[in-house]
This record gives C-alpha cells, sequence and structure tokens, in this order.
C-alpha cells in the first residue's frame, strides 16, 4: 500500500460516520396529509388542524380522521376494512389505502409521485 | 463468403482477462448475500490489477465486457439487476478513468491498487443505488439505506485492493525471476 492509499482508506472510513449522521438522524417531520381519490384528486390537507373528511368513491364514503397530528380510516365501505386496519398513520410517509374505493392517504411533507415500482 | 477477422494481441489479452473477470462474477453470483445489492465485487480485482499492469484503456474494456457477459451467462441480461450492474460498472469505470489521469499529470499522488478499489466500490455502489432509487423506489426512505451499502463498499473496497495489491506484487516478483531465469539461460 502506498502512503496515498492509507489516506485513501483514512478518509473514506471517516466520510461513513457522517454518512450515517447525515441520513439516520434527520427526523423530516410529516406536515401534511395527502389523500388520493378514485379519480385522481390529491386533496393536501395540513397534519396540525383536527377535523373529519368525507372522501367519495364508487363504493359509497370513506371517513378519515386527521387528529394530534396523525391521520387514519374511520369508516369505509370496503368489504375488509384493511384500511381502518392500518390504524393511525403518525410517521413520515405512513401510508394506508383503501384498494376497492380507490382512496389512499398517506403524510408526508411533500407530494410523492410513486411509492414503489417493481416488476 | 469467407470471413476473416483479423485480431490483435490486444483483443486476445482483453479477452482472456474478460474471461477471468467474467469467471469470478459468475462464481460470486452464487455466494448468499445479506442484502440485495451487496456483495464482495471479487471481479473488481481484476479490473485494478487490470489497471495497473495494462492501463485504463484495457480496463474499460474488461470492466464492461464483464458485466456484458456475466449477464447473459446468469440470465439477467437487460433485467433490472443488469441496469444496475451496468450504472455502478459504468459509474466506478469513470471514477477509474479520473484517477488513473491524475496519477499520470500528478505523479507524487501515485495511488495504489487500494485506493483504486476502493474508490471503484464506491462508485459502483453510488451508481447503483441512484439507478434503484430513480428506477425502482423513488421514496425518501431509501437514502436511509446509504450508510450501509457505503460501509459495505468501502469494506468491499479495502478486502479487494488488498488482494489486488497483493497479487500484483507476485506478478512482479514473478517477472522478475522469470527475466532473471532467461537472462540466466542465454
Amino acid at each position: 500500500m502506498t502512503r496515498t492509499d492509507y489516506i485513501v482508506v483514512i478518509l473514506a472510513l471517516c466520510a461513513l460516520p457522517w454518512l450515517y449522521i447525515k441520513y439516520w438522524s434527520t427526523n423530516d417531520t410529516a406536515t401534511n396529509v395527502i389523500i388520493s381519490t378514485y379519480d385522481n384528486k390529491k386533496i393536501i390537507l395540513p397534519l396540525s388542524e383536527n377535523k373529519t373528511i368525507n372522501v367519495k368513491g364508487p363504493m359509497g364514503e370513506n371517513i378519515i380522521e386527521i387528529n394530534n397530528n396523525k391521520a387514519r380510516f374511520i369508516n369505509s365501505p370496503c368489504p375488509n376494512k384493511i384500511c381502518i386496519h392500518s390504524g393511525w398513520l403518525e410517521d413520515t410517509n405512513d401510508v394506508a389505502a383503501c384498494l376497492p374505493n380507490g382512496v389512499s392517504i398517506s403524510i408526508g411533507n411533500r407530494h410523492q409521485e410513486f411509492d414503489a415500482i417493481n416488476f | 463468403m469467407n470471413l476473416t477477422l483479423t485480431t490483435t494481441r490486444e483483443d486476445h489479452l482483453i479477452a482472456w482477462l474478460t474471461a477471468l473477470a467474467v469467471t469470478i462474477h459468475v462464481l460470486e453470483s452464487t455466494l448468499p448475500t445479506p442484502l440485495p445489492g451487496i456483495k464482495p465485487g471479487l471481479a473488481n480485482i481484476i479490473t485494478v490489477v487490470v489497471l495497473v499492469r495494462y492501463g485504463i484503456k484495457t480496463a474499460i474494456w474488461v470492466s464492461l465486457l464483464r458485466v456484458l457477459i456475466g449477464s447473459i451467462v446468469l440470465g439477467t441480461f437487460l433485467s433490472p439487476t443488469f441496469m444496475l450492474s451496468l450504472t455502478g460498472a459504468t459509474a466506478s469505470v469513470v471514477v477509474l478513468v479520473v484517477l488513473s489521469q491524475l496519477n499520470t499529470i500528478l505523479p507524487f499522488i501515485s495511488f495504489g491498487a487500494v485506493s483504486y478499489a476502493v474508490f471503484a466500490a464506491c462508485a459502483h455502489m453510488a451508481g447503483q443505488f441512484f439507478m434503484a432509487y430513480l428506477l425502482f423506489l423513488p421514496h425518501p426512505a431509501m437514502f436511509k439505506m446509504l450508510p450501509l451499502f457505503m460501509t459495505a463498499a468501502v469494506l468491499a473496497g479495502i478486502l479487494t485492493g488488498i488482494i489486488a495489491g497483493t497479487l500484483l506484487n507476485r506478478i512482479q516478483t514473478q517477472d522478475v525471476s522469470s527475466t532473471n531465469n532467461t537472462s540466466n539461460t542465454g
């Protein structure tokens, strides 16, 4: 190993803790609730405002509650109620969806087009 | 119709070295990995050895051909895995070009095998990570994985760099002893 090699290795090892600090210590708190509806509309609401929203879909109405910086489905016309069982969304980028009724909610601080793409 | 293909000595050299790299690449793919995207990158050893011994041009050929042929052998050609692999290889080749140019322009820096391997591994990881982010998981939570991936890349780079350095030393001593032998007999 040359002298430069030692310097490069030491620099690389020093850069790693910086990466951990940069990406693991940020807590970007969610400020918005993003509700996507069946007809591709996006409703963005502040997470700080406590309220209950009714969203229409092909099967009926979903009722979404925003309370204490958290959001959840409280009623849904779908058969399995998976959206309701998802519970409170409290961490940034949490998502809950009611697929039969085409309504999904997520909390975050900016608009996100995709959640994941798979092949 | 008779088609003749004239090959140079350099073509043969690239072919042999690529075959070696592909073999390592394929063997390595059978090793279990803790996380998709993390592997020792042992084929990197060949790229670094080739870069030091035969220059950057041969190294570029060997590195990119290795990804292409390796993917055909493994059956991942044009699949997402291949895209990530190709992006990573391209990124590491670009970094190696810069480093080898720096080495010729400023000889006092003298990057060795370990520097090349560490930089190449990090560039490979960064390249495939950002491609994965752009293509498959454009989600901010993805960046939480970056430190883990880069740690693996740095460790793998140091490991492959040390192996490449040892290999280069052995080749050099062998060269010296073989030239001594010929001078003795001649």
